[in-house]
């Protein structure tokens, strides 16, 4: 499983981020850093929280 | 999770109800989900609504959400309208009965109009967005009601499509809900763009000589190829008649989104206690926070935690980016953590956060909040 960002489409608000910190952040400048990309079973509810709270849809898990 | 949990319904497919879907199955429930969606589109984001699906050029897209994961048993294009508390049941406007043992309670709200004409456009939902757009294509002249930020929001947008745009609004755009100082900038970005704003205490959606128009409290007249009203909201309350469940149109819960134990109510139509007094906060951070943890308090009752929340909230319009967090409207002056007037800055209040045209990620925002 795999977290996917749609880099145009995000907008900063970093909704994703508070949703998953173990996951991803947003850096200094407010871009999105995905941490690790490749995710597992064990976060994949921490990842689908991250994906749903975005306003954009901006992430999705492939 | 007792045992005897098998049916969940969820009334409503906007933002509270998908989250409160996922997040009952995250947190471990197999049984028959249910939602009933009284579009007939799949849930998508609201708040896109009236920002970039107004001004993409060709792509449809900014308000689509990934497709839900929750295998929730999804009643499009149906409405509630009807809750029988004693046999659990909730009636559908296709003559369907739903039993439960688990409501989730969020069917949201709709647009408050000032008027039953057909060509008062109001935005609330996707079809009304799409609606909008098209008329837009012509570029009509454009009256707009209401100088909340979903008034302004659909200005902008329509002044971007290339219409005349004249404001109608009780007081100055924008004061009662961002305060003063936030305000004046987005006004001023708004009037150099080009927007008219006219200030009267009231004013009402009348038809005249076949077209539709706005009459201002003094009785002067302005006509509009298109008018679109934004004057706020109304719960979607009624099909809960006779229950007992809503006060004053609005569907007060405890500090866990409940309203009875097998029954919680998120989103738009919930108030819920906040540290400033009981409140409906009808936004996307509030409604996916009211959502989780009534999900979970509807699942572990009482063991769940309580909702401790702090409202996000974000406006584009006339190409002015502003998030804030905390309580609005902000009182007084602000100090500038960063930047200075006129450009990109960096505000905070004693109550409040905000970023104008500046990039800051929300849990930044929030410390720059605390600090």
């Amino acid at each position: 499983m795999k977290i996917v960002l749609d880099r145009p489409r995000c907008e900063g608000h970093g909704l994703c981020g508070e949703a998953a910190p173990s996951l991803m952040h947003l850096d200094d400048e407010g871009e999105l850093v995905l941490d690790r990309e490749e995710v597992t079973e064990a976060d994949a509810a921490e990842a689908g929280a991250a994906v749903r709270v975005c306003p954009v849809a901006a992430l999705r898990i492939a | 999770m007792s045992a005897q949990l098998q049916r969940i319904v969820i009334a409503g497919n906007g933002i509270a109800g998908l989250t409160a879907a996922h997040t009952l199955r995250d947190a471990g429930f197999e049984g028959e989900l249910t939602i009933v969606g009284d579009e007939r589109h799949p849930a998508y984001s609201r708040p896109a609504l009236s920002k970039a699906l107004l001004l993409d050029d060709a792509d449809l897209s900014s308000h689509h959400l990934p497709a839900p994961t929750h295998g929730a048993i999804e009643l499009l294009g149906v409405r509630a309208t009807g809750l029988d508390l004693e046999r659990a049941r909730i009636r559908l406007d296709d003559g369907e009965e739903l039993p439960y043992d688990r409501l989730v309670v969020a069917t949201g709200s709709r647009a408050r109009r000032l008027s039953d004409l057909p060509d008062e456009h109001t935005l609330r939902g996707l079809d009304d967005a799409l609606a909008l757009r098209d008329r837009l294509a012509s570029r009509p002249s454009v009256v707009v009601v209401g100088g909340g930020p979903l008034g302004m929001e659909i200005a902008s947008g329509c002044l971007a499509a290339g219409c005349r745009v004249t404001m109608v609004a009780q007081g100055r755009p924008l004061v009662l809900q961002l305060g003063d100082r936030l305000a004046d900038v987005l006004t001023e970005a708004a009037l150099e763009r080009g927007l008219t704003v006219v200030e009267t205490p009231g004013a009402t959606v009348e038809r005249a000589d076949g077209a539709t128009c706005v009459v201002l409290h003094d009785g002067s007249v302005l006509e509009a190829e298109l008018v679109v009203s934004a004057v706020g909201d109304v719960p979607n309350t009624e099909w809960l008649a006779g229950t007992g469940l809503t006060g004053a149109g609005v569907v007060p819960v405890d500090g866990r989104g409940l309203v009875r134990p097998e029954i919680a109510a998120v989103g738009d139509l919930a108030s819920f206690p906040t540290p400033y007094g009981r409140r409906r906060v009808p936004l996307w951070s509030s409604a996916v926070a009211q959502s989780k943890v009534a999900a979970a308090a509807l699942l572990r009752g009482a063991e769940a935690p309580t909702l401790s929340f702090q409202s996000y909230f974000w406006t584009e319009q006339f190409g002015i980016s502003l998030k804030a967090i905390g309580v609005l409207p902000p009182s007084g002056e602000p100090e500038y953590v960063d930047g200075e007037p006129g450009g990109a800055a960096l505000l905070r209040w004693p109550e409040a956060a905000v970023a104008l045209n500046y990039r800051i990620p929300i849990p930044r925002l929030r410390k720059v909040l605390a600090a």
